[in-house]
């Protein structure tokens, strides 16, 4: 077949004029791209996975109720394996080769904290997930994290007010030897100082300690009023088998404080009724009455089961899901994408999220930190459903979402099934 | 026909200007990230040849000797603020005063037991950082990088630059031990160190040099992390995944051949990186070994050995259409 020169110039201008009315709604309709690494492998990989699901579940959400500004929202996730090596390298591709619009950082400090740089130098808005102090050196005012604590004190404020309202005068301290658990007991000690408590007792154990008989049996015959507890998830569990072994005593009123490891739903699961008594930090427990997180958790919980991960996803999914939450306030809002509409709109005006209402202070940390200081109560062995009970995990502290007052002695507190 | 030397000399200069061209370059800034990573495994592939390929000591310890270069440079940065250049020279002296100090103490052992001890020595220098407040501890510490350098555009590019510097320094190092009297004295130890040490070779300080050599180059890969990261906590600084990316890259290449190192380690490094990117999940850790797997079943000299083969293969007569079978 011939084709005249004519005719092909005629083929070519309909192709192109199909493609240029073809390519306008598409373009219309190009996602809201919203980019992050997730630690799916390694050490976080386990609660990583988990605040996926939720995030996974904030964008199938908004995207039922027709995105955003008009614009399907799309979720570009790597696999940063908790290795902080690799997150400026993922992020930069998210930034330059993807060409995200919002940015969301990975679970925790350590892969966080490398990217800290980067965001401050394009001038990006950073939504931190769970870390730590990230934010403390770099200073950029875009970064609004998600975790309810902000310094080390606010951790165990709760743990030393719920002491005094038992009539508290003396404390011993047991302290994993390093740095984060250091922070927290050091912080703790001078907030005893000052609060009138006397320090009878003072360790701290080396991180790979297994036997703590020594220690408590040592703490049993000081007869402190409190007992602080610094310490991570594996000591935290062989802490918790030795006190239940022993006992410490009828003099003590409560036992806890700071023990990373007893908000994880596998360690609640093994330890079941040796955990009665002690009272703990935790980010949320059920009962705290935020609104929408009840239903929130029933759907995850469906989810969870599916994707193979925590079931109960108290301590971190919600405050994921906030995450997307916030976002979406803040784009609903400011009708942009710009991100310093955002952050201006996130450093201003209230967050209403399913877990409770946020206000930014101006390091990007909440105004009003919310750690929550909660009594295990009633807890049977090896059922994870119990712990979905308000009466479970008794809230002590904060006071606008406490839900009952602390038994004491821990001793009482701990044969109380 | 150009002279080996100048060949070398010309590829190794040609590999500098290409990186500073590219790095001028309007390139996507992403391409240096994945760069500077790819060029810090050639660098630690190479300084683990020069022992555990020339001599044939397999070292596990690579991982040590890195994040000890890495934390040199965060003293040098919190004692004395000075440059990236001194944060280099400082982090390969240490790492090389490290691997000679290994050297005298474990050098008496051999074969698999050499192996472990060079193991228990990540963990020994993970716990002396872990517990040095003033390089951080265990929450790590975040540094706040210097004003850019002109002419680059960022300061990743020029990282990415001192990368392909330090990769062409590594790589003329055990150019230079492989073709010299050194590197032969290296292959009879390998062969026999007890034939070797009755030919005379002097094994022990043979060995001492190589160890200290190997070190230096791994602490001075090390010494841009700090700043590369922005960042630095002593897990994923002393993280065993150095130590496997080094050995892996070696055997994957060749570890007979300078060359070998070299390519293994941008092989393995960028299959890493662009699986990273792509496949999502735990796929991606199995990469470094499904590889070793392959190629240590497949091809035990490596992609040299099967380059070799295959060159081999090609020169020889063409065999008769029919064997006798």
């Amino acid at each position: 077949m011939n084709i005249s020169r004519r005719n092909w110039l005629s083929i070519a201008g309909a192709l192109a004029i199909a493609l240029g009315v073809s390519a306008s709604p598409a373009q219309a309709q190009q996602p809201i791209k919203v980019g992050m690494s997730m630690p799916q492998t390694g050490s976080l990989g386990a609660g990583g996975k988990a605040a996926l699901v939720a995030l996974k579940m904030w964008v199938e959400d908004v995207n039922a109720k027709g995105g955003l500004l008009g614009r399907k929202v799309e979720l570009i996730v790597y696999d940063d394996q908790t290795n902080p090596a690799l997150t400026p390298g993922i992020y930069t591709k998210l930034l330059d080769v993807d060409k995200v619009d919002l940015l969301i950082a990975p679970y925790g400090t350590v892969p966080t904290a490398p990217i800290m740089p980067l965001v401050k130098q394009r001038n990006l808005l950073l939504m931190g997930n769970f870390s730590f102090q990230v934010n403390h050196t770099v200073k950029h005012d875009m970064w609004f994290n998600n975790a309810p604590w902000g310094t080390a004190a606010s951790w165990f404020d709760g743990y030393f007010i719920a002491g005094q309202k038992l009539g508290a005068k003396t404390i011993a301290f047991l302290a994993s030897d390093q740095e984060f658990a250091q922070n927290l007991a050091n912080g703790a000690k001078e907030l005893a100082k000052n609060g009138g408590l006397k320090t009878v007792y003072e360790q701290n154990y080396p991180p790979t300690t297994v036997d703590f008989s020594s220690m408590i049996r040592a703490i049993r015959s000081v007869k402190p009023d409190l007992v602080f507890v610094a310490s991570y998830p594996n000591d935290s569990v062989a802490i918790v088998r030795a006190v239940n072994e022993i006992g410490v005593g009828p003099d003590v009123k409560l036992f806890g404080g700071g023990m990373v490891g007893l908000q994880f739903t596998p360690i609640m699961e093994s330890l079941g009724s040796l955990l009665n008594g002690i009272v703990n930090y935790n980010s949320y427990v059920p009962g705290m009455n935020y609104p929408g997180i009840e239903e929130f958790l029933q759907r995850y919980s469906k989810k969870a089961v599916e994707a193979k991960v925590d079931p109960l996803g108290f301590y971190l999914p919600p405050y994921n899901y906030a995450i997307g939450q916030m976002l979406e306030q803040a784009v609903t809002a400011t009708k942009s994408l710009d991100q310093k509409l955002l952050a201006d709109y996130l450093h201003k005006n209230e967050m209403k999220t399913i877990v409770g209402p946020i206000r930014y202070g101006p390091d990007g940390e909440w105004a009003t930190p919310r750690v929550v200081q909660a009594q295990f109560r009633g807890v049977v062995d090896k059922n994870i459903e119990q712990f979905r009970q308000p009466a479970r995990q008794v809230v002590l502290y904060p006071d606008q979402y406490k839900t009952g007052d602390a038994i004491a002695p821990f001793e009482k507190a701990r044969s109380g099934k | 026909m150009i002279p080996r030397n100048a060949r070398f000399w010309t590829g190794a200069a040609a590999v500098i200007v290409l990186a500073v061209i590219v790095s001028l370059s309007r390139a996507n800034e992403y391409f240096f990230f994945a760069g500077f990573v790819v060029l810090q495994s050639v660098v630690l592939a190479t300084a683990w040849n020069i022992l555990g390929g020339y001599a044939g000591y397999v070292n596990f310890g690579t991982a040590a000797f890195f994040g000890i270069g890495a934390y040199m440079a965060v003293v040098v940065i919190n004692a004395t603020g000075a440059p990236l250049a001194v944060q280099i020279l400082a982090g390969a002296a240490v790492s090389g005063l490290l691997g000679l100090g290994t050297g005298l103490l474990t050098m008496r052992l051999r074969g698999i037991f050499f192996s472990i001890a060079t193991v228990a020595i990540i963990f020994i220098a993970e716990t002396l950082i872990t517990n040095w407040r003033y390089v951080g501890g265990a929450t790590g510490i975040q540094l706040l990088r210097p004003p850019l350098m002109e002419p680059f555009g960022s300061y990743t590019r020029m990282l990415f630059v001192v990368m392909a510097v330090l990769a062409v320094i590594a790589v003329s190092i055990a150019r230079y031990i492989e073709t010299s009297w050194i590197g032969r004295g290296l292959q009879a130890i390998r062969d026999t160190e007890e034939a070797a040490e009755c030919s005379g070779v002097p094994t022990l300080k043979l060995k001492l040099f190589a160890c200290t050599v190997s070190g230096a180059l791994m602490g001075a890969a090390g010494a841009p992390l700090p700043m590369y990261l922005s960042f630095l906590e002593p897990a994923s600084s002393f993280s065993l995944n150095y130590s496997v990316a080094a050995l892996a890259g070696a055997i994957i290449g060749g570890t007979s051949h300078w060359l070998g190192p070299v390519i293994g380690a941008i092989l393995l490094a960028s299959v890493q990186q662009i699986v990273t990117v792509t496949i999502p999940g735990e796929i991606n850790v199995l990469v470094v070994g499904v590889l070793l797997v392959v190629f240590v079943v497949a091809a035990p000299d490596g992609v040299l050995g099967l380059l070799r083969k295959l060159r081999g293969k090609l020169r020889r007569p063409r065999a008769p259409a029919e064997s006798p079978s």
